[in-house]
């Protein structure tokens, strides 16, 4: 399956599940990592050869003109896979985030991905590209952090749109992850105790990504079901 | 006057909004109007001037509003929308979309909860659209929009009954006849097929009454929300269809 050499941006590649994709992606294709890091924080974390633009998507409409720059620059012209991976979120008690949590997580998450999906069209569409949402399990609502639950439901409706919309041109499809073994949970502000140990490797979750990407189906959920029956094993291959 | 007496509804001065603060106002309800615009001098509800789009017009909206408080009813109602190509619409559109749509009533509901401002026993209605069922083609960005309130209101309800006592809602109303609706339907499209928007006030005001988690007002939004539910990808075909190919022009 994996034959040409891809060209594919990854948001949120240096950490969690975006840094195990780019790892398993880095020697077989060309890859855009863009993250809210100082490149001298963020290029030592990278894989060789892979480029990195400094683009937090706290601010949708700078970080969506910094990607789109770091993409000419590097003289790309089409654009394989799109996938939108960063996110964010805060756990907080009795359901209430304050406003910057709010705006920060709808910035980051649900804002970014449509400015970035809608600058980017015209580089998918040459490439016959797939852009990818990465949602959440918590897609359908979650008391515990209810910004963010909402967040991945609009990845959730926006996926479902466009990949109506934009049918024969761009595949679009949404992922689901499960709970997964990353630093997401404290950034966030949560310990989710013993718990964290049956959650699913990063790079098993990216396995499983990938194995999805390379598919294009959509809504995807990717979550205990698919790891205890050994999917993350023989995922496809991007 | 009893803190339970007092509602809020944003969006008010005109469509649907309009149909809440007047049917509050006649059960006997202080009702704050929020809008972007005048509701006229014959409107029997208090207005505040606020843009939602503006994130520092909302925080000082949330601090006038928890003094006007406690609300027996909250509304959060306003919307925009933003129809034709999704790479057709400039981003200005979508970032002040979201702003309004999703962002501003989220801020709103945590600052006057947060605030105490939050009548116990009250109702908590947002206001989502029926599109929450399916796949919006034409509408991609307001599909996200409605989806991720739609999903905020069912992520609190649980903890806002728990800490508060107050009933979240979610209203998922179909095509209405407002002017918005109008604006936004593709040419020769059938405005008497629409709901009124009185109709639809009514059914949702009864629906968070009941302290309904979900609310389709009338039988064709509940029969369109269970065919959604059962097939998904053809309902987002006929959207499409009936939709998106027919669009004429793009209007934001």
């Amino acid at each position: 399956m994996a034959e040409a050499r891809r060209r594919i941006v990854v948001t949120g590649g240096t950490s969690g599940i975006g840094l195990e994709l780019v790892r398993r992606l880095a020697d077989r294709h060309d890859i855009l990592v863009a993250g809210r890091r100082a490149d001298t924080d963020a290029l030592p974390v990278l894989p060789e050869g892979v480029r990195y633009v400094h683009a937090p998507l706290t601010d949708p409409e700078a970080a969506t003109q910094a990607i789109a720059e770091a993409m000419l620059k590097a003289g790309w012209v089409k654009l394989d896979n799109l996938v939108l991976n960063a996110g964010t979120g805060f756990a907080v008690e009795g359901g209430i985030e304050s406003a910057a949590q709010i705006r920060e997580t709808l910035a980051v998450n649900l804002t970014a991905s449509v400015l970035l999906a809608r600058a980017l069209f015209p580089w998918l569409e040459k490439a016959g590209g797939t852009l990818t949402l990465v949602g959440s399990v918590a897609h359908t609502g979650q008391g515990l952090f209810p910004a963010y639950a909402a967040s991945k439901a609009g990845l959730h409706g926006l996926a479902r749109a466009l990949r109506a919309e934009w049918s024969g041109r761009v595949a679009v499809q949404i992922v689901h992850p499960g709970p997964t073994r990353t630093e997401m949970h404290a950034k966030a502000g949560h310990d989710p105790g013993r718990l964290r140990d049956i959650f699913i490797p990063a790079d098993r979750m990216a396995a499983m990504l990938e194995g999805a990407i390379a598919a294009r189906r959509s809504p995807v959920t990717l979550s205990f079901g698919r790891y205890w029956t050994g999917r993350a094993a023989w995922s496809g291959k991007l | 006057m009893s803190a339970a007496r007092r509602a809020l509804v944003t969006g008010a001065s005109a469509g649907l909004g309009r149909a809440f603060a007047e049917q509050l106002a006649a059960g006997g309800y202080a009702v704050t109007g929020i809008d972007r615009d005048a509701p006229g001098a014959d409107a029997p509800f208090d207005h505040l001037r606020c843009d939602l789009a503006d994130p520092g017009a909302v925080d000082t909206l949330v601090g006038d509003l928890a003094g006007r408080g406690p609300f027996g009813w909250i509304v959060l109602n306003a919307g925009i929308s933003a129809t034709g190509p999704f790479e057709a619409i400039p981003p200005e559109a979508y970032a002040r979309l979201l702003a309004v749509n999703t962002e501003a009533p989220m801020v709103l509901c945590a600052g006057l909860a947060a605030a105490g401002a939050l009548a116990p026993g009250g109702r908590l209605v947002f206001v989502s659209s029926l599109s929450h069922f399916t796949g919006y083609p034409g509408a991609a960005s307001y599909g996200a929009s409605k989806d991720a309130l739609a999903v905020y209101a069912k992520s609190v309800r649980a903890p806002f009954k728990k800490a508060y006592g107050v009933s979240v809602s979610v209203a998922c109303p179909g095509p209405l006849r407002t002017d918005h609706a109008a604006r936004h339907a593709p040419e020769g499209a059938d405005a008497a097929k629409r709901m009124p928007p009185d109709e639809a006030a009514r059914r949702i005001l009864a629906g968070a009454q009941k302290g309904r988690a979900m609310i389709t007002p009338g039988a064709g939004a509940t029969i369109f929300a269970l065919i959604s539910r059962l097939a998904p990808g053809p309902v987002t075909s006929a959207m499409k269809r009936i939709i998106y190919d027919k669009l004429d022009r793009s209007v934001f």
